[in-house]
């Protein structure tokens, strides 16, 4: 696929998605394995992959029969082992870690994947037609894992979705140098290979528009929304020109007008409200987008960082400059754009709890950083239209989609949800879990229902 | 998945794949789980006279490893059976009672004339699908038995004889490699009657020496022995065996391959030089029984990427293409070629076309590239071996038209 084999961390452009390994060094890695006894790494999986036996068949050389265990048990293999952070999941419980570093399970996944892209091995089977039609709403990684397992027991699926692509976050909030367009697109074509009809440019909006779905004949409906609505921060400056969410950013890097948002930060200081992975991506693309210095304010400490350690410390490799357990109070401005940030360092009140309701400024430690952009990553929540969407579909205090965490579905019949629409943020493979998961409960719901 | 199954000296294997008369044939339960996993048959723990009592040196295995990886192949000095008869005939019975569809083959080494007859009716009663007769253990500590009979032609065609008289049971011979030629016993095995050829046993072998004790280093009690070795690095062995046995018109018997054989691709080897089923230990000995779930899923994926409808449809298929080295055609020659572009600088390609090669390849130490020469290189390709960088590999063998036999210059 064209990638670059990235050297010493460094980003050089926005699209250098880093290079996966050779056959040659996938068996090497193979080797390593130490193919345990109930192996920890395979229990570690939200999504139930399956290292311990993937690797194990690379290892005996049946490479088609990895990529089936990892493709038949998750549709989105190759994006999971792309953006999931292994290190705090499959290979944290890596026996290797005793006597060794784990075993690069991310890397030998996406390397099967895309052997299987590069051989046309296509091991997903598809059960005959049920006659059940199913409805997803959104396809990101949840709705597309759930449109995968239903399709594959049989259902006619018709994913609605409002962008122009699909995707979702995989597409419109991850930047291009994680995960790029042409491994997204080789991924979802696998979905469609299953018969899953993806109507991109289709929102679905308006009062009870999902539950409408239910009378034009699909028989259920999965709601895979997102959290796409970014939280915003109430300090003075806020509405400043040159002040943007972390969402609406890497957006715009990814498909909006490119040369608008590389003049937001090209030869500028840029500093990121924000301490997670998201802060770390919207860091690096400013980096690829030529920015000058590049700050990102957290109130935890470096201990405590939300964001992956792997993303931070690319982060740091790449010059970012992160300012841990400090709080923005203003953005100044000069001639209506944003001209800088004042801010203070903070410590804890109490031990135990990162809100910052919890931090206490430290007199004397106020700083005031000179910045021509500032980027809020604090996170997004969910759309604010699902009520008007759904009304008998009940939601949570904080706007989220109340599920039956066994079953995933709604207080409404027929009307299932999954993903971070309803759990908050989560990890891609949680999504992916949750639509397997959903897809699970249709199928009995179909045949209940029958 | 495909239909596995094949016809073996009459007998319907579910998959070709077995587990060899071996530690990993020891018990009734562990066979179990193997042909639950995969395996079709197994060829059962052999079992000896009762009046001769087998019991095994401590320790009886030792690993054979190579730089960081772990068993390449194993020294043992196991024997036949030291369980009861009794107990072992009950795990037959057992076996055929509860996977009547696996083949059980009733592996036997008498230790007089007597005991083959009576241990054939035995394992007969028992209820196996086949016996083989086990010729070929490389290190039987009761005299007179094992690979000695295995290099005692005549012995052999007796001993088959004996059985063959006694039952109508399909007929194995199990046949050592640590003889000239394997052929020579395998006909004697079949004018005794045998109606197959399981090849090979282990080859005899010394994993190692202590540096500091002097004793071999499968050290039973400060004492070692030449025994069995068995593992991938055998396979070579097994594979020239098999092909030897297959292209033996006089022979024209269906073959079990034995030795090194873990992967779908080792096994496919076995089947296109000529073997029907693949028996195998070492592997398990490795891994443990899941080696053949991809075993089986692996031939499965081969055959339909090949077209190839039954397993019997492999067997066989590379030996048109196994000649004598006299046939080679000498006029035609190559050298190795080099995608200079993917070459990283190791150099160590360099390094052995000088020190064990033509001595025909450059260096150029700034640019830290090798220099080819296709007129000196006599294309051993060893530098090809060494080279670390692979999908495709660096380094290939190219034809080169009107290319005359590299010959190294004389020094000056």
């Amino acid at each position: 696929m064209g990638k670059t084999l990235r050297k010493n961390n460094q980003l050089t452009s926005l699209f250098d998605m880093e290079e996966g390994y050779s056959l040659t060094q996938a068996v090497a890695e193979a080797d390593r394995c130490l193919l345990c006894h109930d192996a920890p790494c395979s229990a570690a999986c939200p999504a139930e992959t399956d290292p311990g036996k993937f690797i194990r068949k690379l290892r005996l050389r049946n490479l088609k029969g990895a990529v089936r265990t990892i493709k038949e048990n998750n549709i989105l293999g190759g994006i999971c082992a792309v953006v999931c952070p292994a290190g705090r999941l499959c290979e944290e419980k890596c026996s290797s870690t005793e006597i060794d570093r784990p075993i690069n399970i991310g890397k030998l996944q996406r390397f099967l994947v895309e052997y299987g892209w590069q051989i046309g091995f296509n091991p997903l089977l598809k059960k005959p037609a049920n006659g059940a039609k199913v409805a997803v709403v959104g396809s990101g990684p949840a709705g597309l894992a759930c449109a995968a397992a239903l399709s594959k027991e049989g259902c006619e699926v018709t994913v609605f979705e409002s962008a122009r692509k699909p995707g979702g976050v995989l597409r419109y909030g991850v930047p291009s140098f994680r995960l790029d367009g042409d491994f997204t697109d080789r991924e979802i074509k696998d979905v469609a290979a299953l018969g899953v009809k993806i109507e991109c440019g289709s929102p679905v909006k308006g009062r009870g528009a999902v539950e409408n779905l239910l009378k034009k004949g699909f028989k259920a409906v999965f709601v895979g929304a997102g959290l796409p609505a970014p939280y915003k921060l109430n300090i003075p400056g806020i509405n400043l020109k040159n002040v943007t969410t972390a969402t609406d950013f890497l957006k715009a890097a990814r498909a909006g007008n490119r040369e608008k948002i590389s003049r937001l930060v090209k030869n500028k200081n840029v500093a990121i409200i924000g301490g997670g992975s998201v802060a770390m991506d919207a860091a690096g693309t400013c980096k690829a987008l030529k920015a000058a210095k590049v700050y990102c304010i957290a109130l935890e400490s470096m201990r405590e960082l939300p964001a992956y350690k792997d993303d931070w410390l690319m982060a740091v490799d790449n010059g970012i400059i992160i300012k841990p357990q400090c709080r923005v109070r203003e953005i100044t401005g000069k001639g209506g754009a944003a001209a800088g940030v004042k801010g203070v360092e903070t410590v804890w009140k109490k031990p135990g709890s990162c809100l910052p309701s919890n931090a206490k400024d430290v007199p004397g430690t106020e700083f005031s950083l000179a910045a021509g952009a500032v980027i809020i990553a604090i996170g997004s929540g969910p759309d604010r239209g699902l009520a008007e969407m759904m009304p008998k579909v009940k939601l949570t205090g904080r706007g989220l989609i109340q599920v039956d965490k066994k079953t995933l579905a709604t207080s409404a019949k027929g009307i299932y949800a999954g993903g971070d629409a309803a759990r908050g943020p989560a990890l891609v493979v949680d999504s992916v879990a949750d639509g397997k998961k959903a897809a699970g409960s249709i199928i009995g719901f179909l045949k209940g229902a029958k | 998945m495909r239909d596995l199954s094949i016809e073996f000296c009459g007998v319907k294997f579910p998959t070709p794949f077995l587990l060899s008369s071996s530690p990993v044939s020891n018990t009734a339960e562990m066979i179990a789980r193997g042909f639950e996993k995969g395996f079709g048959g197994v060829s059962y723990k052999t079992l000896g006279g009762e009046n001769t009592k087998i019991v095994h040196p401590s320790p009886r295995m030792r690993s054979y490893d190579y730089g960081g990886k772990k068993v390449i192949g194993v020294q043992n000095v196991e024997m036949t059976t030291d369980r009861p008869l009794k107990d072992n005939i009950n795990d037959i019975k057992w076996l055929k009672k509860n996977f009547p569809k696996h083949a059980v083959i009733g592996s036997i080494m008498g230790f007089s004339k007597n005991e083959w007859r009576d241990l054939a009716l035995t394992v007969e009663d028992a209820g196996v699908d086949m016996i083989e007769l086990n010729f070929s253990c490389p290190h039987m500590s009761v005299e007179g038995s094992g690979m000695k009979v295995g290099q005692a032609f005549e012995l052999v065609r007796e001993f088959t004889r004996i059985v063959r008289e006694t039952l109508k049971l399909p007929i194995l011979a199990k046949l050592t490699s640590n003889v000239t030629d394997i052929t020579e016993p395998a006909l004697y095995a079949k004018e005794g009657g045998a109606d197959g050829i399981t090849a090979i046993n282990t080859v005899r072998g010394l994993a190692g020496v202590g540096l500091d004790d002097f004793v071999p280093s499968l050290n039973v009690y400060g004492k070692g022995a030449i025994s069995g070795y068995s593992g991938p690095g055998i396979k070579p062995i097994g594979l020239k065996c098999v092909v030897e046995l297959a292209k033996k018109k006089e022979l024209g018997l269906p073959i079990s391959g034995c030795g090194g054989a873990e992967t779908w691709m080792d096994a496919v080897e076995y089947l296109l030089c000529g073997a029907s089923t693949i028996q195998m230990t070492t592997g398990v000995i490795r891994y443990g029984h899941r080696v053949v779930e991809d075993m089986c899923e692996g031939l499965s994926d081969y055959m339909d990427e090949k077209g190839f409808k039954g397993v019997k449809d492999i067997v066989g298929k590379a030996l048109p293409n196994i000649h004598e080295t006299s046939a080679f055609d000498v006029s035609r020659q190559g050298a190795a070629s080099y995608d200079l572009d993917r070459c990283i600088g190791c150099g160590q390609c360099h390094i052995v076309c000088q020190d064990a090669g033509g001595q025909s390849l450059g260096w150029d130490s700034k640019k830290r590239r090798p220099i080819p020469d296709d007129e000196k290189c006599y294309s051993c390709m060893i530098c090809s071996f060494v080279c670390p960088v692979g999908d495709p590999p660096v380094i290939t063998f190219k034809d080169i038209k009107g290319k005359k036999p590299s010959i190294a210059a004389p020094i000056r």
